[in-house]
């Protein structure tokens, strides 16, 4: 399949899930800008609570990315299938990461752990 | 009337992302060089079938020639993404998935002509409509679909598919709804016998039957009363599918999860009340080819070894045709394998072989191989190519190289992602270099539950 194929078909497997990745970007943006706004910054600020919760929902993916698909961890068997979900679970922790993060900031306000 | 033809002062979201698409993929061909020349002529096209090979031709060609008139018969408002109806009989999606109006894939500029083709005067390069109306054409394109011939099997109609454990994912959208019906009830009754049948002619999805019955055992072993169920796979040839790794792989795969093998039987007479059938052994006088060749007065021959036996569900496959208005026109195929029974064109050029402005794309056409909507997807670009030539008067530029592909559904959750074509005893032809095909995998799964949908109407609207 050559590159402008395969681009094509995304395109369509995306098309009808666009508000709601809109709405994820818009969400994440929204935060992350605020966040700014009051003073946070991506390295210099600590939340072991936002990154546990991070790594436990990207974690969680094992279990619900096979069953979304209408299928199970143990079918994941192949090496590109291990690579595949790896790469969906690190995007999830890091997409998780880049919303709870902020949050936690707005939430708490300045943390004692604020460099 | 085309849905241009209806109010398009406002943009909905389905035009939006239509358009999206479509500008989308119109960037990426500029990007790469690959954007197509029109060609200017006044020629009238004339497309029969408005399935998965005629809508893409209609979209094709509403871009490529400026100036003909496209017009493309088709009776159904509704189009079927029948590639989805295994995942609809095995309980995996719901019907409605798989429904779209036809209207929101015919392009702008085509004549539909909302009814069926009844007769092809090849001679005269006249199409017969329902209404007895004539419908001239300078350029032909057969793009029907086949015919399901349920009434070859005595006491059988796509009715029954639903009730007295019946069940065939082929008959329809609501029969593969009521096919799911059956093999729940069979489950819940908790024990008995299903058989799953294979056909002595080409079908459609030749990996259907195969994939039921995967899927079958997947929810039976999910019961956690396998061992009470009795699964028979009943095949009318010596092999389940035409590439020979995935052949030896089904057939060793079905040893090992216990069901019973049995070859050259076709399913030949059903009696619904009683939950008998008959099978009747086939060969080695009438041993099928490749092609599964078989003619249809051999369905009545005398004196053949015959088995009736009970069921309690059983998955049936109808043999299958070109349409009968096919059958009866000068296009059918007059000698070789296809004879009497499918469209005869050169399965390279896709061109008919006596009628050069005849063209057939899908499910029609006499190929051994080829009839899914993969394989429309590599003859589409084919067919545009070719056709484009010969009003031109040049020589066809484009060969098909019988590319067609079935994700096999070993369990639900699980497939293999088989794509070959007619060369080398039907090699592999991958289209990912880092899916092997001879594996199972969750990725090739969800390619198929996820991707293959929406690459389905890339090809539709012309995109892919």
């Amino acid at each position: 399949m050559t590159i402008t194929g395969a681009l094509t078909v995304l395109w369509f497997a995306l098309a009808p899930f666009l508000w709601p990745i809109a709405v994820g970007v818009v969400l994440l943006v929204a935060v992350q800008g605020l966040a700014h706004l009051r003073g946070y910054r991506i390295l210099g600020y600590r939340c072991l609570a936002a990154n546990l919760a991070a790594i436990a929902v990207g974690l969680s993916g094992l279990w619900w990315i096979p069953l979304f698909t209408h299928s199970r961890l143990a079918y994941v068997a192949s090496v590109f299938d291990w690579i595949a979900l790896v790469g969906a679970l690190i995007g999830l922790t890091a997409v998780t990461w880049l919303l709870l993060h902020p949050l936690s900031y707005l939430l708490q306000g300045k943390s004692p752990r604020y460099a | 009337m085309s849905r241009h033809d209806s109010d398009s002062s406002r943009l909905n979201r389905r035009q939006f992302l239509k358009y999206g698409a479509g500008a989308s993929a119109a960037g990426l061909l500029y990007a790469t060089g690959l954007q197509a020349r029109t060609l200017s002529t006044n020629a009238r096209v004339v497309i029969l079938g408005g399935g998965a090979g005629g809508m893409a031709m209609a979209n094709r060609l509403s871009r490529r020639l400026d100036g003909a008139r496209i017009s493309l018969v088709e009776p159904r408002e509704v189009h079927h993404y029948q590639p989805g109806w295994t995942l609809v009989a095995s309980g995996v999606w719901h019907p409605e998935k798989t429904m779209r109006p036809n209207a929101h894939f015919v392009p702008k500029g085509v004549d539909w002509v909302r009814q069926p083709a009844a007769g092809i005067d090849a001679a005269n390069r006249q199409v017969e409509l329902g209404d007895g109306s004539l419908l001239d054409y300078d350029y032909l394109i057969v793009a029907t679909g086949l015919q399901l011939n349920y009434h070859l099997i005595d006491g059988m109609s796509p009715e029954l598919v639903g009730s007295h454990g019946i069940g065939s994912v082929y008959a329809s959208i609501e029969g593969a709804a009521r096919t799911r019906n059956a093999i729940d009830a069979w489950i819940a009754q908790g024990s008995g016998k299903g058989i799953f049948t294979a056909a002595p002619t080409p079908v459609k999805c030749a990996g259907a039957p195969l994939k039921m019955t995967f899927t079958t055992l997947s929810r039976l072993e999910a019961s956690g009363r396998r061992d009470a169920f009795q699964m028979e796979f009943i095949a009318p040839g010596l092999g389940l599918f035409t590439q020979p790794y995935i052949n030896d792989f089904v057939k060793q795969r079905f040893d090992a999860q216990g069901v019973t093998r049995r070859h050259q039987y076709r399913l030949s007479a059903i009696d619904p009340q009683a939950r008998e059938v008959e099978f009747t052994f086939v060969g080695p006088d009438s041993e099928f080819t490749s092609h599964h060749q078989l003619r249809e007065s051999e369905f009545s021959r005398e004196g053949e070894r015959r088995v009736v036996t009970d069921y309690d569900f059983i998955h049936v496959v109808p043999p299958m045709s070109a349409p009968d208005f096919i059958k009866a026109s000068n296009l059918i195929a007059q000698d070789g394998p296809f004879r009497g029974e499918w469209l005869d064109v050169d399965i390279h050029t896709m061109q008919h072989n006596r009628y050069p402005e005849v063209f057939g794309i899908g499910d029609v056409i006499g190929a051994p191989i080829n009839k899914t909507a993969a394989s429309v997807k590599a003859q589409a670009p084919v067919v545009e190519a070719n056709l484009l030539a010969q009003m031109q008067g040049q020589a066809l530029p484009r060969r098909h190289n019988g590319y067609t592909s079935c994700p096999m559904i070993t369990g639900i959750g699980k497939a293999m992602l088989v794509e070959f074509g007619y060369d080398d005893n039907f090699a592999f032809l991958p289209s990912f270099s880092f899916i092997d095909p001879k594996d199972e995998s969750w990725v090739a799964w969800v390619m198929k539950d996820r991707m293959l949908q929406p690459a389905y109407y890339a090809v539709l609207e012309g995109q892919a």
